[in-house]
């Protein structure tokens, strides 16, 4: 699809602008719905505290369990709710197509990134805005990782990431039975949510505010 | 601290993103990484012109750039109002409890782990975001993978990098 934007100029304020245009113009949702999106995103992300290092980080070392645990309840949820919104046609499927290199190489220096950081691209700006100078310094680093991933693109990136076996997905491969496995795929993977032991890494910096009797940490010990 | 528990953010994530993926709404998934790589564009002033990356991702990353600015603002207000956990901090308690209490070192590796963050998120196609909850609640077979390499990274990676034995 192609969008004409109107706003000329390449300095960085009109290319801004610009990216405002595009997403006015591009057809999936008003600019305000956008927005709000997004603010609702950061909210949830802030309000559950999933963006602390201690969090992710935490599952890395596995001593904290919140992050998998509410990443498999919303994913489990959400495919039932969302097979059905696209049979009624009220949603589309935007599958992310099989490219085994890509996603091995990708997904191995992602997982091992975010362990280091404690954040993903998710989580770092909300993360950035209450105040984290540490996460603001890895997006820096992040703003390079883009440069450089643009610039050698076509001469290393996009080689490496090897073919595309297309767009696959779970149902596909039971024909006939796609209702049965998206139910037994969403029940499972919200039971897994529920299974997987509850175990929390706290952040003392944040626990020292809090009087003895509100302290979750104190509270897990008298149980 | 006032938070939410899991299964509430849980709740409410699975009804953002069936929102977001309606005709009603916006008709697409959420996504967080691809807006890196076109801020990176922008503050770096690269040509589009000459990029064919930079072209291929022009409409996903102006939609999340949008979304990005919503969710520091939402972040922050949050933040501010809510949590009361608003703090200008270098190094998270838990590097210093786990790693080291240096906060060069704290900042060197961020640095370091964001550029390879992003670099392995655009080899993949996506992230914890696109990929994880995105692409799993579609079934997808690219994003299981991507789960699944993910998760064994994550763990092998915190065992070996950081000090886990309680002193």
């Amino acid at each position: 699809m192609d969008i004409r934007v109107v706003t000329e100029g390449d300095d960085f304020a009109s290319r801004l602008a610009q990216m405002f245009e595009n997403v006015i113009h591009q057809g999936h949702g008003s600019l305000a719905l956008v927005f709000l999106i997004g603010i609702i995103f950061g909210g949830i992300i802030q309000y559950t505290r999933v963006d602390k290092f201690e969090k992710i980080a935490g599952f890395a070392m596995l001593k904290d369990t919140i992050v998998p645990k509410m990443l498999f309840l919303t994913v489990g949820l959400t495919s039932i709710g969302l097979y059905f919104m696209i049979e009624a046609g009220w949603a589309h499927y935007h599958v992310k197509p099989v490219i085994w290199q890509g996603l091995l190489v990708g997904g191995t220096l992602f997982g091992i990134s975010m362990a280091i950081m404690g954040k993903c691209p998710g989580t770092g700006p909300v993360s950035i805005a209450e105040g984290r100078i540490d996460v603001l310094v890895g997006a820096i680093g992040g703003l390079f990782g883009g440069l450089v991933f643009t610039v050698y693109y076509d001469d290393f990136f996009k080689p490496l990431m090897g073919e595309s076996l297309g767009k696959l997905t779970l149902p596909e491969f039971f024909p006939g039975h796609e209702h049965l496995v998206v139910l037994i795929f969403g029940v499972v993977v919200s039971l897994i949510a529920i299974l997987i032991p509850k175990i929390e890494m706290f952040d003392e910096a944040d626990m020292k505010q809090l009087p003895d009797e509100q302290r979750p940490d104190m509270k897990q010990t008298k149980h | 601290m006032s938070r939410l528990p899991w299964w509430t953010g849980g709740i409410l994530m699975s009804g953002l993103l069936l929102l977001t993926f309606s005709v009603f709404g916006a008709d697409r998934p959420i996504g967080a990484s691809t807006y890196v790589p076109y801020f990176a564009d922008l503050v770096f002033d690269l040509d589009p012109e000459k990029y064919s990356y930079l072209k291929e991702i022009q409409n996903a990353g102006a939609w999340e750039g949008v979304m990005l600015m919503g969710a520091l603002f939402g972040g922050f207000v949050t933040s501010v109002f809510i949590t009361k956990s608003f703090r200008i901090s270098l190094i998270p308690s838990g590097w210093k409890k786990h790693k080291n209490t240096s906060v060069l070192s704290r900042l060197l590796w961020s640095f370091v782990s964001g550029f390879f963050m992003i670099i392995g998120a655009r080899l993949a196609g996506g992230c914890t975001s696109g990929h994880f909850m995105s692409g799993m609640s579609q079934m997808a077979i690219s994003s299981m993978i991507f789960g699944t390499v993910v998760m064994i990274a994550v763990v092998i990676t915190g065992k070996l990098f950081y000090h886990t034995k309680e002193q």
